[in-house]
């Protein structure tokens, strides 16, 4: 599999007021590379530059310095060619107003070079995948947030990109939409073996469709890796909670595989643990070598809020960086 | 192949003003109420001085070819302008589109529009007011319109320029360059009654050449070569607004620009 997505070194600085006299250092030196097919989340707070980021990716915007290549494609040099190949579907997305969701979705298509009857039945089919049937007819500025998040899903599909690029896409939306909205990248992206690179705050989300994540702050990359790595990294771990009868063998506890911490108090342990999955049984087997009685197990799992919280609240210098 | 792609992507500008055009009721008064409020306001004053028929073609002349050339710019303005009103600018521009597209796909239906105007308008001066656009030939009357409507284009593409560089506050352009132009290029009196900066400045622009152009059919005494100046001088701002507006776009994309538009 070949690189999808290659920047090295991206620098961006913001400039307003008079001659650009106020700064605003947004990205110090990004490296990214992402495989064909991989599903990439860009996870970091509130305005650290995360759209910056997918903007100049997307070739919307020149870093100040830095290369990038889409597809083996200097997207600085070839922007042109590389917006034949990719596509960019934002949360709160705008399109013209007084086109309906069909118009608009014909519009583009025409931008893209697709001629009239090849045109209808893709937007035939987005409009069919995304359930659009009963809004295509409505102008844009009349419909839902949800149906706007579609529209803008189903427009950025419209090329068949090869890398796709999705910043916020469940914003606004609620529960039951975004599930469905998550499932339905997810199924798409499966059929079509695209590259995705996402930004989002919702962690399931991150962790549902992300195969590696990425934790921008201060602007650089703090650290990448899977969602389950990046757990481990911030050593947050999982929680077993067992409560018991008898004495517990302290010692052969904190030995044990895995076991980060605990702690005892009357008959309930509290043991923090790697993966809690992996552990659990030889926990309990070791646990049960004395007189000890299990009562009850319980087993909690770090979820990736908690990383989240952890990596934006920690200062870098103490963060074990990059896998 | 290839032709025909560039073809859907600049027909799909067409297509695009055309529906907005088709349901805005505003549109309506830009092509219809306008031009004809204010063809008759200026004919009817020229009743009123009870200037001779010379004087009052020559006026007519003039506010005529305001409206097709306020009618034709405004096509091209909107191009972009819609974007900005609806902050969708980010997804014209991360298509593999080329400005040239959009600013002749829109410019083609501007074309149509103040084609319309000008029918519409010659109409009624040969019921009104008696006076007759045919009366130089068809080939100089398709000459003169088709310098109005290059000199649309040409401001058009001005406010476009002007939008990438400035947004929201480069919309008075779209209405202000044009009677700018008016003011300075003669369209109800001839340029030699200007002061001296403005005359010269007059004839740095295409517009009065074509004014001169078209009136010396009807008596009016021009200079020479009036078409090859005319024409001339549109190439070189074409050439000029190309490069501009390659720059001002690469410009957008380093300040940003166009994603702060679009949120
Ligand atoms: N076009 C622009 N001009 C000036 N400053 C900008 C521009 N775009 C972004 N910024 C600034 O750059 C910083 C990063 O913005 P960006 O939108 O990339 O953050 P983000 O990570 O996407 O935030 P959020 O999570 O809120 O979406 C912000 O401080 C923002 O004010
Ligand atoms: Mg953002």
């Amino acid at each position: 599999m070949g690189i999808a997505v290659r920047a090295e070194g991206i620098y961006k600085t913001f400039r307003s007021g008079w001659w650009g006299r106020k700064q605003k250092e947004v990205l110090k030196g990004i490296d990214l590379q992402i495989e064909e097919g991989e599903v990439f989340g860009i996870l970091g707070p509130n305005g650290v530059g995360k759209t910056t980021l997918l903007s100049i990716l997307s070739t919307l915007l020149f870093p100040d310095q830095g290369k990038i290549q889409i597809l083996g494609m200097d997207s600085l040099r070839d922007g042109h060619r590389v917006r034949e190949k990719v596509n960019i579907s934002s949360g709160n997305a705008n399109f013209l107003w007084s086109l309906t969701a069909k118009e608009n979705l014909h519009f583009y298509g025409m931008l893209y070079g697709l001629n009239g009857n090849h045109r209808a039945k893709k937007i035939n089919d987005l409009i069919k995948l995304f359930s659009l049937e009963e809004h295509q007819d409505i102008p844009f500025d009349r419909l839902s947030t949800g149906m706007k998040q579609r529209l803008s899903l189903a427009k950025s599909l419209l090329n068949d990109p090869s890398v796709l690029f999705l910043d916020e896409p469940t914003v606004g939306l609620d529960p039951s939409v975004s599930i469905t909205i998550r499932e339905q990248i997810q199924v798409i992206q499966k059929e079509r073996g695209m590259t995705v690179l996402l930004t989002t705050h919702n962690m399931k989300e991150a962790e549902y469709l992300c195969h590696r994540i990425a934790f921008l702050k201060g602007g650089e990359i703090l650290t990448t890796g899977t969602a389950e790595s990046l757990k481990r990294m911030i050593r947050v771990g999982d929680v077993v909670k067992i409560e018991f009868k008898g004495t517990i063998l302290e010692d052969e506890l904190i030995r044990a595989d895995g076991v980060i911490n605990y702690g005892i108090s009357g008959n309930l342990c509290e043991i923090i643990v790697d993966d809690g999955e992996r552990r659990l049984g030889n926990l309990i087997a070791l646990l049960s070598q004395g007189d000890l009685q299990i009562k009850k197990v319980t087993l909690g799992q770090t979820d990736l809020e908690e990383v989240f919280i952890e990596f934006a609240k920690n200062n870098d210098s103490d963060m074990g960086l990059c896998d | 192949m290839n032709l025909q792609k560039i073809m859907i992507q600049t027909w799909a500008f067409v297509i695009k003003n055309w529906i907005i055009t088709k349901r805005n009721v505003f549109s309506l008064f830009e092509i219809l109420f306008w031009p004809v409020v204010g063809f008759f306001s200026v004919g009817l004053l020229t009743n009123f001085l009870d200037l001779n028929a010379d004087m009052a073609g020559f006026i007519l002349i003039g506010v005529i070819s305001m409206s097709v050339i306020q009618v034709c710019q405004i096509d091209v303005a909107y191009v972009l302008l819609y974007d900005l009103w609806s902050k969708s600018l980010k997804h014209t521009f991360i298509a593999p589109v080329h400005p040239f597209q959009f600013i002749s796909g829109s410019w083609l239906i501007g074309v149509i529009r103040s084609f319309i105007v000008f029918l519409l308008l010659s109409f009624l001066s040969i019921l009104t007011f008696g006076f007759d656009f045919l009366k130089p030939g068809l080939v100089p009357l398709t000459l003169f319109l088709f310098g109005l409507f290059l000199i649309s284009g040409l401001i058009g593409m001005s406010v476009c320029i002007l939008v990438l560089i400035f947004g929201y506050k480069a919309e008075v352009a779209a209405w202000s360059i044009t009677s700018l132009m008016a003011l300075v290029c003669g369209i109800y009196y001839p340029i030699s009654i200007l002061p001296s900066p403005f005359h010269e400045m007059a004839k740095g622009i295409p517009l009065t050449y074509f004014l001169e152009y078209f009136r010396s059919f009807y008596g009016f005494e021009g200079g020479k070569n009036l078409l090859g100046w005319g024409f001339g001088q549109i190439v070189v701002y074409l050439v000029i607004e190309a490069m501009l507006f390659k720059i001002v776009l690469r410009r957008a994309r380093k300040t940003g620009v166009l994603i702060k538009l679009s949120e």
